[in-house]
């Protein structure tokens, strides 16, 4: 499967061998028998038939019913007040309360319920998240050595993974701490609770570095919207509207065409967010695409995860749209952080771990129907034209160079 | 530096009057005045680096802004920043090693700025070539230099070395200087034998018995062929004679003075005969970031031709055609319209030109456009002094020859325009200027037959004019 090298293979029979002798939460308990799976292995995702990270996807960006909106829309002006937008002053300290009461409240420190804290958060990006959620390990962890604390990262963050598979995002953050945990050469110079603390700090500075990441992303892209242009876009992606509001900001004259994105109606959700910035934007339903796609200027889209090969793999219908628009000889542009650089090398669009979720077809389906419930494609690089990200435009083929050189 | 500023003028004015024209041309003369404004700039005592690139900077913006299509300028002073950058890295890194760690008040400086306690010479320099260097996943999470730090991360070691010993620092600072120069130098003659270290590919690609094609006339692919026949290829060429200015038939002229079996066609004919042909080479004006190509008028037809029937298209260039910027409606934007009387002559025609009789436009328009832009996807192979590239790998030569910080040179000119009124007393509305300017480029947009002049330097003449 897609992310089983030799190597990691090895980690996991390794982890089998041992898996009590590290385990921080439960010391008491015996190693299970060998078939059986180890606590760390079992999926502790109570419903990992569905993906959690479209699941939280869903909660954030998705439009239920137009009353729901209203009611987001009070409950947003109302939060707005008292938390000045970014979560982070506020949510340091809380996070340091809860580690602190690791040790007295008796519930062992968990990484899952770290990460699940910072992925509630609707403006975090998951695999700032799952950072964050790292950077809670070495704090709470009582390692002594750089090598102890290694290990013990590297569990987290392959409980993190085996949490939800599903999250592209996810598995690349994890990937990209570790890297900088095993590579980072400052380390070397100095003493283990200094270094200790410099991975901390650096892990909770990612949150900066994510959205300074899209304010470098919104000034790179909003340079290839032309006044008078029509933009195509398809799905939530909050570097697509940063993008767009910085080029309306501009004073850009442009108009925006949005896909409904059934099932979460996530476009529902970005037209709102694009009217109030006083974009002119209309709404599509997904098949409309190549209708419309005479119209259209560019194609604007995110990404759940940039692959190797320089696809993407976004919300499910990206692929087709990519499709028509090669096909009319329109740019296809797609806005993702460098966090989101993932590891894997899709072949096709069945080499991935499925990621389900559950859609509402308004009535109820036939006995012996099947219902294609995959929430995401993967778009192959070339139907695509430029990736704006944080590290600059790049052509897709860019993108397995910077892989290749930070894994190498 | 009266004198210096001198020069700059009269560039500029040969920039804007068309008088310098061609890559090689421009980039030359750029690189040379670029050379004689860093030799008159006096050196202040810290901040040496900065200090250059600030004069470089300076002079630069007014060359870019004088000819918007002349990219290669624009990449020379691009270029120039690097190197002066580059140097003063390098010294900083020698001079830091010479010094040893024994001189605690550098390295304490540097703890201060770094907040690294103690760091060895060599992990000091990495830490700072890693600024130049484009921003990658690598770098991600490591520390980003503090904002103060931000804005000019190589000159801040050349503070810090402002508080070792005089003597030393004044022979370094004239060692910087002679660096920079010196490499300026190289650059120039780059610039001059690119041709040479191109054509001595010409043997890789060009092969026994082959036809190629070509359209209008590049030194560069001159010499390509030149160097071919030199080692006794034999292949025979088709000249597309490359309306209106017809450099064709020079080219054919010069290929046959070597020995090459050469046919002339029409720019029209290219789509008859390009079934035959086994190679397309042509010369460029610019290549941009993402692999397009910014070529003479009526390449982009022979690249659509040339991909029709799968025959590979080859274009050739120096490297200081390499230009970092992305192109943005570049069919508009980085194009030059021409002497109408080019394609046909006015006396014949001065009666359908009448601005009289309707409404003031006359009903003939002829426009003349002097670039075509090709997109990445049809082109097959760049060669370029240092070797053939896929054009998505553009990316990684503009890596190597341009730092990331430059690439905004040419959009400072609205800052600068600002910062002027500014110092006149004069408050202008941003909005306003930008709306002026909108309107001009709208105009431009129409394709027109007058005159078009930069966008850039006619909001400049008209907030002067306010």
């Amino acid at each position: 499967m897609w992310l089983r090298s030799a190597s990691f293979v090895l980690d996991k029979r390794l982890q089998q061998q041992e898996p009590s002798s590290y385990d921080p939460r439960d010391p008491a308990q015996l190693p299970p028998p060998f078939p059986s799976v180890n606590p760390m292995d079992q999926n502790p995702n109570p419903n990992h038939g569905i993906s959690a990270y479209y699941q939280t996807r869903a909660e954030h960006h998705a439009v239920v019913t137009s009353d729901w909106l209203a009611q987001a829309q009070a409950a947003v002006g109302r939060d707005a007040a008292p938390s000045s937008g970014w979560p982070f002053a506020a949510a340091s300290s809380s996070s340091a309360a809860r580690t602190g009461s690791v040790g007295v409240g008796g519930k062992p420190f968990s990484v899952i319920d770290e990460f699940n804290y910072w992925r509630k958060k609707p403006d975090l990006a998951e695999a700032v998240a799952a950072i964050m959620a790292l950077a809670a390990v070495i704090r709470s962890s009582e390692a002594t050595t750089m090598m102890e604390l290694e290990i013990e990262l590297k569990k987290a963050s392959d409980t993190l993974k085996s949490w939800d598979t599903t999250s592209i995002s996810l598995s690349a953050g994890c990937d990209l701490f570790m890297r900088y945990v095993t590579r980072t050469s400052a380390l070397e110079y100095e003493d283990f609770d200094a270094a200790k603390l410099r991975l901390i700090e650096r892990g909770e500075k990612f949150g900066e570095i994510s959205l300074k990441a899209r304010r470098t992303i919104a000034m790179l892209g909003q340079d290839f919207i032309f006044d008078g242009c029509t933009i195509l876009v398809h799905g939530f992606s909050r570097v697509v509207l940063e993008v767009l509001k910085l080029a309306a900001s501009n004073r850009k004259l442009f108009r925006v065409l949005c896909t409904e994105g059934r099932p979460d109606r996530t476009g529902l959700r970005f037209s709102n967010e694009l009217a109030a910035l006083g974009v002119p934007v209309k709404l599509l339903i997904d098949s409309a695409v190549a209708y419309t796609i005479d119209e259209v200027d560019m194609v604007f889209v995110g990404a759940d995860g940039v692959v190797e090969s320089g696809g993407i793999i976004n919300m499910m219908g990206t692929y087709q749209i990519a499709l028509v628009a090669h096909s009319m000889n329109k740019p296809v542009y797609v806005a993702a952080e460098s966090y989101k650089f993932a590891r894997l090398y899709p072949l096709d669009q069945k080499d991935l771990a499925a990621a389900l979720r559950p859609i509402d077809f308004g009535v109820p389906i036939p006995l012996g129907v099947e219902v294609e419930t995959s929430a995401r494609d993967y778009t192959p690089p070339q139907y695509l034209t430029l990736l704006f990200t944080d590290l600059g435009v790049l052509t897709p083929s860019v993108v397995s160079d910077e892989l290749i050189q930070l894994y190498l | 530096m009266p004198d210096v500023q001198a020069l700059v003028n009269d560039f500029v004015l040969k920039l804007k009057r068309r008088k310098i024209e061609g890559s090689h041309a421009s980039a030359r003369h750029t690189a040379e005045l670029l050379r004689s404004v860093i030799s008159h700039q006096r050196m202040p005592y810290m901040n040496q680096a900065g200090a250059l690139i600030d004069a470089v900077k300076a002079v630069g913006e007014q060359l870019i802004a004088a000819n918007h299509v002349e990219l290669a300028v624009g990449n020379i002073v691009r270029r120039v920043l690097h190197i002066i950058r580059e140097e003063d890295l390098s010294s900083t890194a020698t001079g830091i090693e010479g010094l040893g760690i024994s001189a605690g008040s550098d390295d304490d400086d540097e703890g201060q700025r770094e907040d690294r306690p103690a760091l060895s010479a060599a992990a000091l320099a990495a830490a700072a070539r890693s600024t130049l260097r484009a921003p990658s996943l690598q770098t991600l999470l490591e520390d980003i230099p503090d904002s103060a730090a931000a804005p000019q991360p190589p000159s801040s070691g050349g503070d810090s070395e402002g508080k070792s010993k005089s003597a030393d620092k004044n022979l370094r600072s004239r060692k910087l200087k002679h660096d920079v120069i010196e490499a300026i130098n190289e650059l120039i003659q780059d610039i001059d034998t690119c041709h040479e270290q191109i054509s001595e590919q010409a043997v890789e690609h060009i092969h026994q018995n082959e036809v190629i094609l070509t359209l209008g006339r590049s030194r560069t692919v001159k010499e390509f062929l030149c160097a071919a026949k030199e080692k006794n290829r034999s292949f025979r060429v088709f000249v597309a004679e490359g309306a209106p200015r017809y450099q064709g038939h020079v080219l054919a002229k010069e290929l046959v003075g070597k020995g090459i079996q050469t046919t002339v066609i029409t720019d029209s004919a290219v789509f008859a005969m390009i079934s035959r042909v086994n190679m397309v080479i042509v010369g460029s004006h610019a290549i941009m970031a993402n692999g397009g190509v910014i070529a003479p008028v009526g390449i982009n037809m022979v690249a659509l031709a040339a991909q029709r029937h799968a025959v590979p298209f080859v274009v050739v260039a120096g490297s200081h055609k390499l230009c970092p910027l992305y192109p943005h409606n570049p069919e508009v934007l980085l194009n030059d319209l021409k002497n109408p009387s080019d394609l046909m002559d006015f006396g014949e025609f001065s009666d359908c030109m009448d601005f009289g009789s309707h409404g003031g436009s006359p009903l003939l328009h002829v426009v003349n456009p002097a670039f075509d832009y090709v997109p990445p996807k049809l082109v097959s192979l760049f060669i370029t002094d240092t070797g053939g590239h896929n054009p998505s790998y553009m990316y990684r030569l503009i890596a190597d020859y341009y730092s990331a910080d430059d690439l905004v040179v040419k959009r400072s000119y609205l800052l600068s325009v600002l910062l002027m009124t500014g110092t006149l007393g004069i408050r202008i509305n941003l909005k306003k200027l930008r709306t002026a300017e909108e309107n001009f480029a709208n105009s431009i947009g129409c394709w027109c037959n007058k005159p078009v002049e930069a966008p850039s330097s006619k909001t400049l003449a008209f907030i002067v004019q306010i």
